[in-house]
């Protein structure tokens, strides 16, 4: 058991109307969570962000007690039309449909801690245990929606020093296509322990964009469980930079053909920031495309992992799997690890790599210097090169400016 | 304008230029050819203000010493390096570029910003003006443009930023006679009273072009020999074995 945590067992007892089940998966979650505390660096997942030892240095005292909800208005954004999902702590607070048919969305709180596996992830055992805040969305057969959601996800003041578990489930049925911006708010200095599960089901499309609205001192982990199915389509693009320390676990499953995956991430890292982004795509049927391509830029005293895995059952024949991790260090105070993994058992495969880190390129700083351009800018110009190829994959217009500002704004901070 | 006086650079304890004498006056055209290694692109690289090179002598521009002047500064007081191998800068749109740079110049020297409708008008006046497609200026910077491409681009930037001292490294190298028009007809109608140009190449072909003032011969780090353009014919004829 962590010293510097009180988790309350009792807690569990507090949770409404639940089955004797779920409260005995969830004690058993709860037990396995002490006996291993926060997963440290003997752990392979977490060799490179020991989160013990980071816990350790920054929170003094943590517990998980439930917070007074304190009841906001949000100010919308403005850039772009989108109905929304107004989170507060990870409770839903309200929704706004407008723009879809509403029959065919289903929206509601979620608490429910039943039906999982049990993780090898301390954290994703801590979720199970305590899990009671988050929400759930259903997406009816046939429906595609014509804007895009955008998920307002506020942490309060009044979070400081706690631990926060959230459990979300996204459900797209049959042939329904939905795009979900995930931006967060964060007031507070804590620790957000969030699971999220995306199931899609045949011929549907998913698109999800995570950015921070703020720079923040939040600690999150994110672990994301995503099942495909026939001719569906996934899509994450991250830009999730602005977070002390943040950890985002995704795994797909490819469950059956002609599914497709893509992960992109443009990072910026700052100065103490700390983030890592690990996958696991298992493609585990024939025909299913994967893409991943992970851009991070690191400025000095920042630190950004990729670990990638990229797994092939025997039956998963024609798979087309790629991986691609670039990052760019402003100096040599910045760390950036990497470790991509392949493992295929089926023969017929198109499966690359590749991952490259440097630092910003002198001989080019000098042609845009020769320009005019001070250094600051001329780095400017090439971190900005360097990030753009991902904002290109966003296709409205309005919401990819919106994407390029806020890139901008982060990196006219450097 | 310019005034360079017993300029010795090293790169890597390696000594290129060896005593190097020149003085360009306003509204001239100096033309430098030489055999490789001479040290025709250090040269280039000296005087837009390249890190790396340990440099002695005086190098003065417009009466001022050029020595302790970062890059981009040279660049905001009018000096603009054509490059030999100009560079592919992936992610970053050509014109979003080039307004960058415009402004950070007009910026250094007091003048307006220029906003982007009056930047774009520039552009098409300019690109017309020579003949080269503006399409380009909307692709990345010089990635996956041809050789051709990249040098043409390299001289509607001199047009766009408009400088009074423009060095073109081998800008001819490579290209062929259409290209090579435009990249003449890009010095030719820039030049007047006030603008010069030290125009580096490796054959005479351009200055069938390109009229220079003068012709010099760049031989292991000096200045060997001075002419006018007939000396460029000569050197077509018998080669620099004669000039060592």
């Amino acid at each position: 058991m962590p010293e510097n945590i009180n988790i309350d067992a009792n807690q569990i007892d507090k949770i409404n109307k639940i089955t004797l089940e779920e409260k005995e998966f969830r004690i058993k979650n709860l037990e396995l969570f002490k006996a291993a505390g926060f997963p440290n660096k003997r752990l392979e997942d977490w060799k490179f962000s020991d989160f013990k030892n980071i816990v350790d240095t920054n929170f003094k005292i943590l517990d998980t007690n439930k917070v007074t909800t304190i009841s906001k208005k949000i100010d919308l954004l403005k850039d772009f039309e989108h109905n929304y999902i107004f989170l507060i702590n990870g409770n839903l607070h309200s929704s706004n449909f407008d723009y879809e048919k509403k029959e065919k969305i289903k929206v509601n709180s979620y608490n429910s801690s039943s039906n999982y596996k049990i993780s090898d992830n301390p954290m994703v055992c801590l979720n199970h245990a305590l899990a009671e805040n988050g929400y759930l969305l259903e997406i009816g057969k046939n429906y595609k929606f014509k804007k895009i959601l955008v998920v307002y996800n506020l942490f309060t003041k009044n979070l400081e020093n706690k631990i926060l578990n959230i459990k979300n489930k996204i459900k797209l049925n049959e042939n329904s296509e939905l795009h979900v911006m995930d931006y967060t708010i964060n007031e507070s200095k804590f620790i957000n322990n969030t699971y999220e599960e995306v199931i899609l089901e045949k011929d549907s499309k998913f698109k999800n964009i995570n950015i921070q609205h703020n720079k923040s001192n939040g600690f999150f982990h994110k672990f994301l469980k995503n099942k495909l199915s026939l001719n569906s389509s996934y899509s994450n693009l991250i830009f999730s930079s602005g977070l002390k320390f943040n950890k985002l676990d995704i795994e797909c499953d490819l469950i059956e053909k002609n599914s497709n995956c893509n992960i992109l991430s443009a990072l910026f890292l700052k100065k103490d920031e700390h983030q890592e982004i690990k996958t696991r795509i298992n493609h585990l049927a024939p025909n299913c495309k994967s893409f991943q391509s992970v851009k991070n830029v690191l400025s000095p005293y920042s630190k950004g992992i990729f670990q990638g895995k990229i797994y092939v059952k025997d039956v998963a024949q024609k798979t087309d799997a790629y991986q691609l991790s670039k990052a760019l260090l402003i100096n040599d105070d910045a760390e950036f690890n990497s470790k991509p993994e392949l493992e295929i058992y089926a023969d017929d495969v198109k499966c690359s790599h590749g991952s490259t880190s440097g630092s910003v390129d002198e001989n080019s700083l000098y042609y845009l210097m020769s320009r005019g351009l001070t250094r600051a800018d001329a780095t400017k110009l090439l971190i900005k090169g360097f990030l753009n190829d991902v904002v290109e994959f966003i296709k409205n217009p309005s919401i990819k400016k919106f994407i390029e500002n806020k890139l901008e704004e982060n990196i006219n901070g450097y | 304008m310019l005034e360079i006086k017993n300029l010795k650079a090293s790169i890597n304890n390696r000594q290129i230029l060896k005593g190097l004498n020149l003085s360009i006056k306003p509204g001239e055209v100096h033309a430098v050819m030489g055999p490789n290694g001479s040290g025709k692109s250090t040269l280039a690289n000296v005087l837009s203000g390249k890190n790396g090179y340990e440099i002695s002598g005086e190098l003065n521009f417009e009466g001022k010493s050029l020595k302790k002047i970062p890059v981009e500064e040279r660049a905001q007081k009018g000096i603009f390096l054509a490059f030999q191998y100009p560079l592919e800068i992936p992610g970053v749109n050509t014109n979003n570029f080039l307004k960058t740079s415009l402004n950070s110049i007009r910026k250094a020297n007091g003048d307006k910003e220029l906003d982007t409708l009056s930047f774009l008008k520039l552009v098409k006046e300019k690109s017309l003006e020579l003949g080269i497609d503006e399409k380009i200026l909307s692709r990345q910077l010089n990635v996956g443009f041809s050789g051709g491409e990249k040098k043409k681009n390299e001289i509607l930037q001199m047009k766009i930023l408009n400088p009074s001292f423009s060095i073109l490294d081998e800008t001819d190298s490579g290209l062929d006679i259409d290209a090579l028009k435009i990249i003449a007809n890009g010095v030719n109608s820039s030049r007047d009273k006030k603008k010069s140009f030290l125009v580096i190449t490796h054959y005479q072909r351009l200055l069938d072009y390109i009229k220079p003032d003068f012709v010099h011969i760049l031989s292991d780090g000096k200045i060997v020999k001075t002419g006018c353009s007939e000396l460029a014919e000569e050197l077509e004829k018998t080669g620099y074995k004669n000039f060592n």
